[in-house]
């Protein structure tokens, strides 16, 4: 049945289009393998730092009526420790994988990418927009579209793997940001990152809800700027696009598809529909297709590109 | 969704020199073995197995560990705490005969799951284990339970040297070999452990140390078990994956913290390591 969800991206076949997104389900091999295991055509990684990071302090999760807002402060293992587990993992699996990484300036960013390169990771997605260590880092380098070209460019100029730029969905112009990745020979897009960030107070003790107080929005309620930010984007760039936000289902995942997405992130909606949320989904596009008439995922159209996209300001 | 509940301490109990009962007056829908994410917003939130829970109260017991834990013990009754839950599996509530293994801190969900048993009609024995006679827990909330109940420390100084898991291997073994012959001294099973102390238990259940549970784990037979297990836990709901185990991946915040016999059997990382806040590994 899933070969009519077969997909290829920069050249290597998908089983599906789905993805397992960075920040969920994998800090260990195990996790990404039973993501793959429950439908994912791809896993991601941690967001992997050249220094183990035991992220922040708790609450860093808060769970609200409209989806989940999280403040995890980019814990992780390490590259060392964290490639150490994603060779564990393709060692009993085929499925690709990305390794997604975090660094605060391009130096940095050289070197997690020469660590890399000895690895067994498919993709290599550069981490641009974490929201929630504004403290640490200030504004993600995902907002500056020269910081963009600078980091790109510099990675791309050493990597033996595909980059994709993991771009941010809280920036003025989102058109800038992505032609600027695509310009410095980013291989493919993935966004959005969460969504704000914002906050949540306990009224009780008045205190915010998180520890750090702000937080990255997820969930069910930021896919409408989701979209419109990914159909913007496919407007405007020619490099493949890994679309998300808030895709919760198989009809919001083809939505994903429409606005111009190759592949498609599943998150938050793990925590909605459990790990078996990606065989779930898988199941869903399937009936949607029956329904429909596309027999292959390739036929399922994209909008109409906007006009003049380069030139559509976001406000 | 897990509403968010923020209400008062209603109650502290000292229970030894770092371990102390906390009680809120709040109407919890938990079961035996799950845990709530305790916070004072003023930097961390850990989980708590449930130590107790009736119809309009629920307790938590809580060791003085790290820097959260330590400003918990500087609370007093009527401070406001915040907590969401409760999270993770749940202890099968069995009506046979069941033996219940606790060692030091892990103690506590066995005294919530022995009243659910109880209730359930089950008989049930407990043996509860710690270093000394002043770290042991729950030792007079145990014998006011209509249960059989051994309580024994390393140091022995409630009369014998032992841990929870030499007293359950006695009786676990006990119902494995054949039956003792009367005035045979030489049988390993004469003595204390002699005819009319032989148990047949068709459940076990454990808490504590997972190095206790991985000794004990030696000694279970065929018998059906399920063990608590801790991890590093920071969402509880399944989706940052700190808490997974190796190499199923299964959450031990949704799919654990108790996990059964077929499970635990497949955990390569048990008794051996465990994963830190950045997710690197760390060996017990």
């Amino acid at each position: 049945m899933y070969n009519r969800l077969k997909t290829k991206f920069l050249g290597i076949e998908v089983k599906s289009p789905l993805v397992l997104p960075a920040g969920i389900m994998d800090m260990s091999f195990s996790g990404l393998d039973i993501s793959a295991r429950n439908g994912a055509g791809m896993v991601t990684s941690k967001s992997l730092t050249l220094e183990p990071r035991s992220g922040h302090k708790g609450p860093v999760i808060a769970e609200f009526e409209s989806g989940l807002l999280n403040s995890m402060g980019l814990c992780n293992p390490g590259i060392v420790d964290g490639l150490a587990e994603i060779d564990e993992f393709k060692e009993r699996s085929d499925t690709p994988v990305i390794v997604s990484v975090f660094a605060n300036n391009t130096q940095d960013f050289i070197k997690i990418t020469n660590r890399v390169n000895d690895s067994k990771a498919d993709f290599l997605e550069l981490n641009l927009s974490c929201p929630n260590v504004y403290d640490e880092f200030g504004i993600p380098l995902a907002a500056s579209k020269n910081k963009v070209y600078e980091i790109v460019n510099a990675v791309k100029r050493d990597s033996e793997l595909p980059v994709i730029a993991k771009l941010s969905p809280n920036v003025l112009n989102i058109i800038d940001i992505a032609t600027a990745a695509e310009k410095a020979g980013a291989d493919a897009l993935c966004l959005i990152n969460t969504v704000g960030p914002g906050m949540l107070i306990d009224i009780k003790m008045v205190k915010p809800v998180l520890f750090p107080k702000f937080g990255g929005l997820s969930g069910p309620c930021i896919k409408p700027v989701a979209l419109k930010l990914i159909y913007q984007t496919y407007s405007a760039v020619n490099i493949p696009i890994i679309g998300m936000g808030g895709v919760t289902d198989g009809e919001d995942a083809i939505e994903m598809i429409m606005a111009g997405a190759i592949l498609v992130g599943v998150g938050t909606a793990v925590y909605y529909r459990g790990i078996e949320v990606f065989n779930k989904i898988n199941k869903e596009i399937i009936q949607f297709m029956d329904e429909s008439g596309y027999s292959l995922l390739e036929e399922i159209p994209r909008l109409e590109k906007l006009e003049n996209a380069t030139q559509t300001s976001d406000l | 969704m897990n509403k968010r509940v923020t209400l008062t301490i209603a109650k502290i109990e000292h229970e030894t020199k770092d371990i102390k009962t906390f009680t809120f007056y709040h109407k919890l829908d938990a079961r035996p073995g799950q845990f709530i994410m305790l916070t004072d917003f003023e930097g961390g939130e850990k989980p708590f197995s449930i130590s107790d829970c009736t119809e309009n109260e629920f307790s938590v017991t809580v060791k003085k560990i790290g820097e959260f834990t330590t400003r918990l013990f500087s609370k007093r009754e009527g401070d406001l705490m915040s907590f969401r839950g409760a999270y993770g599996s749940s202890f099968f509530i069995s009506n046979t005969k069941v033996l219940l293994v606790g060692g030091g801190y892990g103690v506590p969900p066995l005294y919530f799951l022995a009243k659910r048993l109880l209730k359930a009609g089950a008989e049930v024995v407990v043996v509860n284990g710690a270093r000394t006679e002043e770290d042991l827990l729950f030792d007079d909330k145990f014998k006011e339970l209509n249960i059989k109940y051994i309580n024994i420390t390393e140091k022995g100084d409630l009369g014998k040297k032992g841990t929870s898991v030499s007293i359950a291997k006695k009786l676990l073994q006990n119902q494995l070999v054949p039956k003792p012959q009367l005035g045979n001294n030489n049988h390993p099973q004469a003595g204390a452990w002699g005819r009319e102390n032989r148990e047949k238990f068709d459940f076990l259940y454990a808490a504590g140390p997972e190095k206790m549970m991985k000794n004990l784990q030696k000694f279970t037979g065929d018998i059906t078990y399920e063990f608590l297990l801790e991890r590093y836990m920071k969402c509880a709901i399944g989706i940052c994956g700190n808490c997974t185990v190796d190499p199923l991946g299964i959450r031990l915040c949704v799919e654990g913290p108790v996990l059964h016999k077929k499970l635990v059997e497949q955990l390569t990382e048990f008794g051996k390591y465990h994963r830190d806040a950045s997710g690197k590994r760390i060996g017990f």
